[in-house]
């Protein structure tokens, strides 16, 4: 088996498999349309953080209590509108409402004395709300022009429909994570968008290199068209290649999550490693599972 | 020999670079998240004259200039009407974030004495020294330190000596004690009425008198202690003379001055002069909108934790190349050490000569892009072995797997090329970075591919025809496809 894979000669009829996997897809895209919903009308809590919301944020490192916790939810000063804690760290994260400048500083006091902590170990941040959307929105103007730009690159290269199809494998891949997201109630932070669109470059570049072996292949069987057999060729060839280099590319990032968490830091590295793995592991089954069918459909209306 | 340029260009580069990078100890710049400050962004209201801003920008620098323990401070103007300060390294975190934000003290003080007519500073007094006759010995009034011979922490109410930079060189003032602030100003404007600068300073009409007096003295006296000194916050901005032509009996009355500032800098300093006499320290307020604080060893945590990581993924990814493309993958481990040095060192002089600092997010880059440059061998080495499976020799079939690969290579980093300028043309800070690393690599990954791997692969595909040594695949396996 191994050696076929490493031969590209497994047997794999992938415009079979394309059929398959439609409906995969179709419940896929049911999902992402539910947690778009469920997210826009409040059913599903989205976990932002304090960049998009507006407040304060404190992280120290100290031997805390969980009646220490409790003291803080209930303090005076600030209201407490969640804490994070660690396993195996001692670190803690409060994060509060925004407030007013002397309350804060007055919160920072207050937890440098109840745990002892010179107010300089505690790391302090406080952000508008303007922040998170300035990258959003800067984020989203960079990702029209950018996609515009890319169909029209791969239209010219190949077809028009093979950059819908790009444009789908893409937009599949930004939503399973932000699915992912949502539903697992991890935190939404500025790394995490910046992440979002490092998918969507590792994810066109793994389409971009199927396309390129699509054209290679149907130059070899001298033919224009594309065919079940310049299909299911190209793809039992390319699967090594897929499975390698996304080896390659998560193994880094892999890295950064496994340290990190041996460590015990948390931060904007792990903010930023963890959707980029999803991602790459999205993109990598979309560039074969999600291209397939609609290949399949071309196929079909040629 | 063209092919042997070509060969090693990027190696020997890269070691070069690397080395004059080591042999100097240059090391890259790195930002706030990874060495532990403080960045705080201060927002003006939305209708602020760009103008206002850039003047508020210039006064911040000078200010956190004069804080002294501060390293490599930036401010720069960021979107319309924000100034992003960053503070690296710094301890005193609130004191120097109120010396930034907040409005300053101006103090008009008499001039006692300056280091114009002494060379030194007034305040120090030496006597000659019995043993060492070189070096005299140096007293110095309390509160004042021995070496500068400045104040070293400043009462307006009391005599003090102050620096002034405002001339281009040093100058030390012994000042009196404050007689006017700030509050006493009406207004002030830079004019230029004929030949030369002024700056208009109109007093409040209740402080008018007081200025009468005070000019009174001045014009009574000679030589420095005609001036009057214009100080900012500990820092004597200028110090006028009262002109001759003043008399000691009258004064300057009506409540207005005028001070000569030249014809030197097309009016710049006047104009300086005028916006610090009129909003006291920052032509506008500021509320700070964003305060992030990062400790010293959460910043080293975080670069320890980026470097070992890329170290730990660079080294998986070595032995997994190695193992799955043999001679080959030796090929794209030296040429990957390579990249990563060349990647180090163009980081490092980059913050050495542009200031460009390497942040979280260009770490990030970084890591992404070790997974990208390793693609690039794969998709060669993949290339190669669909040629040989057609029944190809070796010499055609490395050759011509360079090739086609080259195509698939380029329109690949051409989406991550566009991606990363798109993103660095329309994004903001974080991402910058990100874009900027990215963008990098995948070019320098564009010249690996054209010239080291296409000519190293042809080149080792002449050591041996067995495929043995470079896939884990006999001639058997190959030739039954």
């Amino acid at each position: 088996m191994f050696k076929k894979l490493f031969l590209g000669t497994t047997e794999i009829n992938f415009k079979v498999l394309g059929g398959k996997f439609y409906k995969i897809f179709i419940v896929e895209a049911v999902l992402f349309i539910a947690v778009i919903v469920g997210s826009l009308t409040g059913l599903l809590n989205m976990n932002l953080s304090v960049d998009f919301t507006g407040g304060t944020t404190y992280q120290l490192d100290t031997p805390y209590t969980d009646e220490d916790i409790s003291d803080i939810l209930s303090n005076t000063i600030l209201e407490v509108s969640r804490y994070q804690t660690f396993e195996n760290s001692n670190t803690i994260i409060f994060r509060a409402v925004e407030s007013t400048q002397d309350n804060e500083t007055q919160f920072l006091n207050y937890l440098s004395n109840k745990f002892d902590v010179v107010t300089n170990e505690i790391e302090f941040q406080r952000v508008g709300p303007t922040f998170g959307q300035d990258i959003t929105e800067k984020g989203i103007r960079a990702l029209v022009i950018f996609l515009t730009l890319i169909a029209l690159l791969i239209s010219l290269r190949y077809e028009y429909r093979y950059s819908l199809i790009a444009l789908a494998a893409l937009l599949h891949d930004l939503l399973l994570t932000f699915s992912i997201y949502v539903l697992i109630g991890l935190e939404i932070t500025p790394s995490t968008v910046i992440a979002l669109l490092t998918i969507l470059g590792y994810s066109l570049y793994d389409t971009v290199i199927l396309f390129d072996k699509l054209k290679d292949t149907q130059k070899s069987f001298k033919i224009s068209n594309l065919t079940s057999d310049v299909l299911n060729k190209t793809f039992n060839e390319v699967l090594m290649r897929s499975i390698n280099t996304s080896l390659t590319s998560a193994i880094p990032i892999i890295s950064i999550i496994v340290i990190g968490n041996f460590l015990g830091i948390e931060g904007n590295l792990a903010d930023f490693a963890i959707p980029l793995l999803i991602g790459i592991v999205s993109g990598t089954y979309s560039s074969i599972f999600v291209t397939v069918p609609f290949l399949s459909k071309i196929i079909k209306s040629n | 020999m063209r092919n042997l340029i070509k060969l090693l260009f990027l190696p020997i580069l890269s070691i070069s670079l690397f080395s004059y990078v080591f042999i100097n100890s240059i090391q890259p710049k790195l930002g706030l998240d990874l060495q532990g400050g403080i960045s705080v962004i201060l927002t003006a209201d939305e209708e602020t004259e760009p103008e206002l801003i850039e003047q508020a920008v210039e006064i911040m620098r000078t200010r956190i200039a004069a804080f002294g323990e501060v390293q490599e401070p930036e401010i720069s103007i960021s979107g319309e009407n924000s100034v992003l300060v960053q503070l690296p390294g710094l301890t005193d975190q609130e004191k120097a974030l109120e010396a930034v934000g907040t409005t300053g003290l101006l103090t008009f003080r008499p001039v006692i004495n300056s280091s114009l007519q002494l060379g030194y500073s007034p305040a120090l007094t030496f006597t000659e020294n019995p043993d060492d006759p070189e070096n005299p010995l140096v007293s110095a009034p309390s509160g004042v330190d021995e070496l500068t011979g400045l104040t070293i922490s400043d009462d307006p109410s009391r005599t003090s000596y102050l620096l002034s930079l405002s001339d281009g060189y040093p100058i030390i003032y012994q000042l009196g004690p404050a007689v006017l602030t700030g509050n006493d100003i009406d207004d002030a404007l830079a004019v230029y009425p004929s030949n030369e600068w002024i700056v208009q300073l109109n007093f409040k009409d209740e402080s008018a008198n007081k200025f009468t007096e005070l000019t009174k003295e001045l014009a009574s006296n000679i030589g420095e202690q005609r001036k009057l000194a214009i100080v900012l916050d500990e820092q004597v901005i200028s110090a006028p003379g009262v002109a001759f032509d003043v008399s000691p009996d009258t004064g300057i009355t009506g409540g207005t001055a005028s001070i000569s500032m030249g014809n030197a800098d097309q009016g710049e300093s006047a104009n300086n002069l005028a916006v610090i006499l009129r909003y006291g320290a920052l032509p506008v307020s500021f509320e700070r909108s964003s305060i992030q604080k990062v400790s010293a060893t959460l910043g080293e945590n975080t670069l320890n934790l980026g470097l070992q990581a890329g170290l730990i993924g660079l080294i998986i990814v070595s032995i997994f190349l190695f193992l799955y493309y043999r001679l080959s993958g030796l090929i794209a481990i030296l040429g990957l050490a390579s990249f990563g040095a060349l990647f180090y060192s163009v980081i490092a002089l980059l913050g050495e000569w542009q200031g460009y600092t390497l942040t979280l997010a260009g770490i990030a880059g970084v890591i992404v892009s070790i997974g990208l440059t390793a693609d690039s061998y794969i998709v060669i080495f993949e290339k190669l072995k669909d040629e040989l499976k057609i029944g190809r020799s070796f010499k055609f079939a490395t050759e011509k797997a360079v090739k086609e690969a080259w195509n698939t290579i380029l329109v690949a980093d051409f989406v991550s090329i566009i991606a990363s300028v798109i993103l660095y043309l329309l994004a903001v800070g974080p991402i910058r970075g990100f874009a900027l690393t990215l963008g990098l690599a995948t070019i320098f990954d564009l010249f690996y591919t054209r010239m080291y791997i296409s000519t190293a692969v042809p080149l080792v595909g002449r050591i041996t025809d067995n495929p043995r040594f470079y896939y884990p695949l006999s001639r058997k396996d190959i030739d039954n496809v």
